[in-house]
């Protein structure tokens, strides 16, 4: 059975595009403009930069307009479109400790200097169907702006120090105490190696789909798994971005927004008299754009990744890193809708010839059978 | 050169553009590079072992230009947006000339960036409100 090359589809594939093309103007409603999914869709078109590796808002929010919502297929734009270009700079390390924070909360202390800041949050609604939304109108909107920008009180920006630097003040946050490889990789240009080095892990991690580390995140706080921390400290907000021009003068390009989760585990390390001493260590979670759910959980598999000897997949990095990436998970999952025919049709014949020997073995140990 | 960069990325374009237009009109502009867009690979650390890793590319867009052949500016920004770079770079170039139009773009300069800093201050000001004030459970 050899492969035989088919054509045709050509005209049905160019119709399927322009039909889901009609599927989506079909109702002839005004189109839906950019900005407009920018302001009010920025969580999803912070989901599909981090995942897309590509922080462009505006052009997250076409790849969210092009795929009717789709994130997956958004974010697989977005790779795609970055592929297409250039490489000009690279930054300095981005600082975010001197953000500007829009959130930061802990769940390991109460009082925390410059306290508990809970920024655009709906972690305290009830989940309940805002179903006034379905009125909601430009006077509705005018209203609401109007009554919220009223008494403003121009207040210094503050800075926040971390509040991790408050256990290392202590003497209880130390390193993780396994030696590992702190190489910088780049993963985009060098396929990952396991064991992979820290720096691969993290920026694999970042980019990878929010449920797909969600959900093995959650495996090891379940119990599959020895991570189950307490949130140090969670921030979001702006971070500058500063790169050298090409006559080396450092130039200010613009604000990303980040996530950052700060994970705190409790570790023993084997003290100078052989007993265990207990320490702390963080597990590190950073992304773009407004996404607790992806730093936390990054934060979650950092750690756990680091101690490859535990129990559960989240201390497998093949496992987390192979199976998170959500273009390429999206993407085999889906090349399986593509033809198969040869394959199948081999398989096929396989299986035929396979029933066939079947019933002459049986014939042969019992001819009756043959008259039945 | 930092605090010009910011206010020309985060100033509001339309500004910006009234006082480019005011270099154009006291120079000979060349455009030596088209605003071209490309990418910047954003470098971070975590918070405590400052493992160093690449975190994703952002969108950037750079330009150059040249008043009267001779002195060089460079537009960089994020996004795709080929008029700011065009006048950040116009700006890097002029600013480099000691005359009186210099002193005009610095003094643009100053009031855009309290301009910005006063915005700033009022997202600050909706974000501090959300600010936990504990109080003890009787």
């Amino acid at each position: 059975m050899g492969y035989v090359a088919v054509r045709g589809g050509v005209e049905a594939i160019a119709n399927a595009a322009h039909l889901v093309e009609f599927y989506r103007l079909r109702d002839n409603t005004p189109p839906i403009e950019i900005k407009q999914l920018k302001a009010q869709f920025r969580l999803a078109i912070d989901k599909i930069m981090g995942e897309g590796g590509l922080y462009a808002p505006e052009y997250g929010a076409i790849a969210l307009k092009q795929n009717e919502g789709d994130v997956f297929e958004a974010a697989f734009v977005m790779r795609a479109y970055r592929a297409t270009l250039s490489r000009k700079f690279y930054s300095e390390t981005i600082d975010t400790e001197n953000m500007f924070v829009k959130r930061r909360i802990s769940a390991s202390f109460k009082d925390i200097p410059g306290g508990q800041i809970l920024g655009a949050t709906r972690d305290y609604s009830q989940r309940m169907l805002n179903i006034e939304l379905a009125e909601e109108n430009e006077t509705v909107v005018r209203e609401f702006l109007e009554k919220f920008n009223i008494d403003i009180d121009l207040k210094e920006i503050k800075k926040y120090g971390r509040i991790t630097g408050i256990l290392r003040h202590l003497g209880f946050l130390k390193p993780f105490a396994k030696e590992e490889d702190t190489s910088l990789v780049d993963v985009t240009r060098d396929a990952v190696k396991f064991p992979a080095p820290r720096s691969g892990r993290l920026q694999m991690l970042a980019r990878a789909e929010t449920g797909g580390i969600m959900a093995i995140g959650y495996s090891s706080i379940r119990g599959l798994g020895g991570v189950h921390p307490t949130i140090g400290e969670l921030r979001v907000g702006l971070v500058k971005i500063y790169v050298k021009d090409r006559t080396g003068r450092k130039r200010y390009l613009g604000k990303v927004e980040v996530t950052e989760a700060e994970t705190i585990n409790n570790e023993l390390e084997v003290g100078q008299n052989g007993k265990n001493v207990p320490y702390m260590s963080i597990g590190y979670g950073l992304c773009f754009g407004h996404n607790e759910t992806k730093a936390i959980s990054m934060g979650i598999l950092d750690r756990a990744m680091r101690d490859p000897e535990g129990r559960g997949v989240a201390h497998d990095q093949e496992y987390v890193l192979y199976h998170t990436d959500g273009v390429e998970s999206m993407g085999f999952v889906n090349h399986l809708k593509l033809p198969h025919y040869a394959g199948f049709s081999a398989g096929l014949s396989t299986m035929r010839k396979a029933v066939k020997r079947k019933e002459e073995e049986d014939q042969k140990l019992n001819p009756s059978l043959a008259e039945v | 050169m930092i605090k010009t960069d910011y206010v020309l990325v985060e100033g509001e374009l339309g500004r910006i553009k009234k006082n480019a237009k005011k270099i154009e009109a006291n120079y000979d502009v060349t455009i030596t590079k088209k605003p071209e867009i490309g990418l910047t690979m954003l470098k971070a650390q975590d918070s405590v072992e400052h493992q160093e890793f690449f975190l994703g590319e952002a969108l950037s867009i750079e330009c150059e230009v040249a008043l009267d052949k001779t002195v060089e500016g460079i537009g960089i920004c994020l996004g795709d947006e080929p008029e700011r770079a065009y006048f950040i770079a116009l700006f890097d170039a002029a600013l480099k000339i000691e005359n009186n139009l210099k002193l005009e773009l610095l003094q643009f300069i100053e009031e855009e960036y309290l301009d910005i800093l006063k915005k700033e201050k009022t997202e600050n000001h909706h974000i501090l409100k959300t600010k936990v004030d504990f109080n003890l459970m009787d």
